[in-house]
């Protein structure tokens, strides 16, 4: 039995959860994975910046080797979104690979990620889908 | 102002399983089972949802249907019977999820099928007294049966979320009634991985006693007819039950046919009358009534009498799934796949 | 500034060491360097290792290479940046040539994937994506190649048949390699043909995991060749928020500081060992050491250029080492200048190594010279 670490799923529940970037108060630059200080003008006055839960498919990719987390899931859409300013990479459920095109409305979906075996927790987190 | 359902949101996972496959794998004859039950198909979740996912993306909708600000909502209450945790609740995820203020009222609920409904009442209650402005009333149900058994034919996956308040109000709660007894039609003990129930005492001591006590009760104790309901929606475990408890009250077909979702997902469970609330209130107009009765094994109702508003025009303009949207979006999967997403494999964990 | 010489090189046939501990193995060929280049006093062991606490649970791994050995005392350093932990150890070793603080040191690279399931080879790997915001969900550095792999191919407009040349490419160099794992040529039919790992990548793109380990002497005095130039630089982009997909930042500029301290030019560049986890990753690399133009390494490749790049059969064909890959490189590299079997000596004096961790997180560019 494996045993996730408690501390480092909750500290990341509002990314996972609700993917809550960071944006610079002084230039608006908006990064995810949030950064300590802005990369562009140095700032380091930074504010939680709510990313939109719709997009657009970049690329993706069918990944058929995988992690032992995600062994009973095979295979496992692997995509990039565009949502609003900044590209998220992440997976895609509820769809057809075969019917995905780059440039396709996403919608951010709230999963279970990973279960830490039969007794501990269930993590969950943000995955896509095609806007139906 | 009356307090009412401010916006709500539904959410069918996308997977499907026919009942004709069901019964190929367990020797039924599918024809006979349509027949008793008149449940086609019903909704499978994904290998990846649960009755937290599911919850999430019902109450996502719901506040985005109303535009609701998720830091005004005072309490979340969720009623489910599928939880995947035995201890910790679905409704703290929900805070996290939604972005919910920590000062909400939080805490799952579980009276079989009608604890969503019980949040709604005590919601209801919360907004009445002026203690919150907004409360979330979730039903998200990923409900047992064991393979081959009669339930494996209905029990689904699916949610309902009520965001309950007096501003904006699309529906108002003109009146409530409930009728509770212990009868004990359909149980799970601790532990055990799938409910037992008790076939034809499911009928009429338990479910018809308890949705046509409410409904009279709620009807009689607050001077409503038959005549005066555009809509009645009933808990809908199959098909059938639903129109008989119609029938037994007078209600014709056409006033409840649009209420029902059963036929084509299955019985969701706390999400089912729900669900056909959700529907009809895609399709009503301005000044219908609606007769809603939930059921909860054990058991016990609770009728509710709506009053739909001019609000409801602007809900139902909102950019969100439609339950009919939700039934035609769908993916079917052959019964292996339905057993692997419904962790019935065992697997090394 | 002392000058950095390589004075003894050796390495271990890549495949399934099943019968040996890391530490173990890691000393035997970090004796053999030591007999190269002449048994000199080593002051300090860099250790390039990715793997070894996840599949060998060892840390301080210098530290039982150097009991193997009896070599007490001397300084003992772990230097991990996942599969460009080679690369990386040998700057380390490198810098504290150059800086004058000691006289000779060791860098030997090891790890044994091959201890745990493949699965867990995949666990291991992800580690070195992001663990918060790429591995939580599932993300591996093949499906990040993947991605990568399939903008590149429609940038350029190349046909999936184009990359398939690389492994090709990869396969012949390896076949005459007795050290790598996969000594078979290939035809682009077998590329074609084999399983999708991540599409478009298939079994032929992605270098299977070996055991390996491999040691080098770097000391101040005259050696076998000589380190001109090397430069490690880090990208910084997510993947998620890169400008192009196309290209390896960390590779371009780690090999132009190596090459303008080197003073040399691509064009000098007599044979390259590039780090091709994954085949799209070794054509990037070749075009960022400046052996094609961007976009145009495939190109080359369909025309029938000889490109000197991985004789060894790179990562695809001697096998992913991991940790270990930079120092069989810079080995590779060094016994390919100066014709050291199973190498033929190369037309020119000058090879450089390039070693990577992750995916285009940190590149090590070395340039060594006869």
């Amino acid at each position: 039995m494996e045993h996730e670490s408690v501390p480092l799923y909750w500290r990341n529940i509002p990314a996972y959860y609700r993917l809550v970037a960071k944006r610079c108060k002084k230039c608006g630059e908006v990064y995810y994975p949030p950064v300590v200080k802005c990369t562009k003008c140095g700032s380091a006055e930074l504010e939680d910046y709510q990313l939109p839960h719709e997009g657009e498919l970049v690329e993706f990719t069918v990944l058929r080797s995988v992690p032992t987390d995600f062994l009973k899931q095979k295979p496992l859409v692997i995509g990039l979104v565009k949502l609003g300013p900044v590209k998220v990479l992440g997976q895609i459920v509820d769809a057809m690979p075969e019917k995905l095109k780059p440039g396709q409305r996403m919608e951010v979906v709230f999963r279970r990620v990973v279960v830490d075996g039969k007794y501990g927790l269930v993590m969950y987190g943000y995955k896509f889908r095609p806007r139906p | 102002m009356k307090v009412g359902i401010v916006s709500w949101g539904a959410y069918i996972p996308k997977y499907r399983i026919r009942t004709e496959d069901i019964a190929a794998t367990w020797g039924d004859d599918p024809q006979r089972i349509i027949d008793i039950y008149l449940v086609y198909e019903k909704s499978v979740e994904g290998y990846d949802e649960d009755a937290v996912t599911i919850a999430t993306e019902a109450a996502r909708r719901a506040l985005r249907r109303g535009n609701v600000d998720p830091k005004k909502i005072g309490a979340v209450y969720s009623g489910t019977e599928s939880k995947p945790y035995a201890v910790k609740p679905i409704s703290s995820i929900l805070i996290d999820a939604l972005g919910l203020p920590n000062n909400v009222f939080a805490v799952d609920m579980e009276f079989a099928c009608k604890a969503a409904s019980d949040g709604i009442v005590a919601i209801t209650g919360l907004v009445e007294s002026g203690r919150i402005e907004y409360g979330l009333a979730v039903g998200t149900d990923t409900s047992q049966g064991e393979p081959g058994e009669h339930l494996d034919y209905s029990a689904s996956s699916g949610g309902v979320a009520y965001v309950i308040g007096k501003d904006g109000v699309a529906a108002e709660f003109e009146a409530i009634y409930t009728y509770n007894s212990d009868t004990p039609d359909f149980w799970r003990r601790e532990g055990s991985p799938y409910p037992m129930h008790g076939e034809g005492f499911t009928g009429e001591p338990a479910y018809f006693r308890h949705v046509v006590g409410a409904a009279k009760g709620v009807m009689e104790k607050y001077g409503y007819k038959v005549s005066d309901f555009a809509y009645a929606i009933f808990h809908q475990p199959n098909g059938r039950f639903p129109m008989r408890a119609a029938t037994i009250l007078g209600f014709p077909p056409e006033k409840v046919k649009p209420g029902i979702v059963v036929t084509h997902i299955g019985n969701t469970y706390n999400a089912s009358a729900l669900m056909g609330l959700a529907r009809v209130l895609e399709q009503a107009k301005p000044g219908d009534k609606i007769l809603l009765v939930t059921f909860g094994s054990g058991a016990g109702s609770n009728a509710f009498v709506l009053n739909v508003t001019d609000a409801v025009l602007e809900r139902q303009k909102a950019d969100v799934p439609k339950v009919d949207e939700m039934l035609a979006d769908k993916i079917y999967v052959d019964y292996a796949t339905y057993l692997k997403n419904r962790k019935m494999i065992k697997l090394f964990e | 500034m002392q000058d950095v010489w390589i004075n003894g090189t050796a390495m271990a046939q890549t495949g399934r060491h099943y019968g040996l501990n890391a530490d173990e193995m890691a000393a035997r060929v970090l004796e053999e360097a030591l007999k190269d280049a002449g048994y000199p006093e080593i002051e300090a062991l860099f250790v390039a290792s990715a793997t070894a606490e996840q599949a060998d649970k060892q840390q301080m791994l210098g530290a039982y290479i150097a009991s193997r050995l009896g070599l007490d005392k001397i300084a003992t350093y772990r230097v991990e940046n996942a599969d460009g932990s080679g690369g990386a150890a040998l700057m380390a070793a490198a810098m504290a040539v150059r800086s004058g603080l000691y006289n000779c040191v060791g860098v030997v690279g090891v790890d044994k994937p091959n201890d745990v399931l493949s699965n867990q080879q995949q666990d291991i790997y992800s580690t070195a994506t992001d663990a918060v915001y790429e591995r939580y969900f599932g993300v591996t550095p093949a499906a990040q190649a993947a991605i990568m792999a399939k903008i590149y191919l429609a940038k350029y407009e190349y046909k999936y048949e184009d990359l398939a040349l690389w492994p090709v490419l990869m396969h012949k160099n390896g076949a005459s390699n007795p050290y790598a794992y996969m000594r078979k040529q290939a035809k682009v039919e077998d590329v074609l043909e084999s399983e999708l790992v991540s599409d478009p990548l298939r079994l032929y793109d992605v270098g299977p995991m070996a055991d390996g380990a491999a040691a080098v002497v770097l000391c101040n005095k005259k050696g076998a060749a000589k380190l001109l130039g090397m430069w490690t630089s880090t990208s910084a982009i997510p993947f998620n928020n890169r400008p192009d997909y196309d290209v390896l930042y960390s590779a371009r500029e780690a090999a132009e500081r190596a090459y303008r301290m080197a003073g040399i030019t691509p064009r000098d560049v007599a044979t390259a060992e590039v780090h091709d986890s994954y085949s799209i990753f070794g054509v990037l690399a070749a075009e960022a050491l400046g052996l094609a133009p961007r976009g145009g390494l495939l190109a080359a490749l369909k025309s029938g250029a000889d490109l000197k790049v991985n004789l060894s059969g790179g990562l695809k064909s001697r096998g992913n080492v991991m940790g270990a890959t930079g120092v069989y490189q810079a080995v590779e590299v060094v016994w390919q200048l100066m014709g050291k079997s199973p190498f033929k000596r190369v037309d020119g004096s000058i090879g450089v190594v390039h070693s990577m961790g992750g995916v285009d997180k940190v590149s090590t560019v070395m340039v060594l010279g006869l």
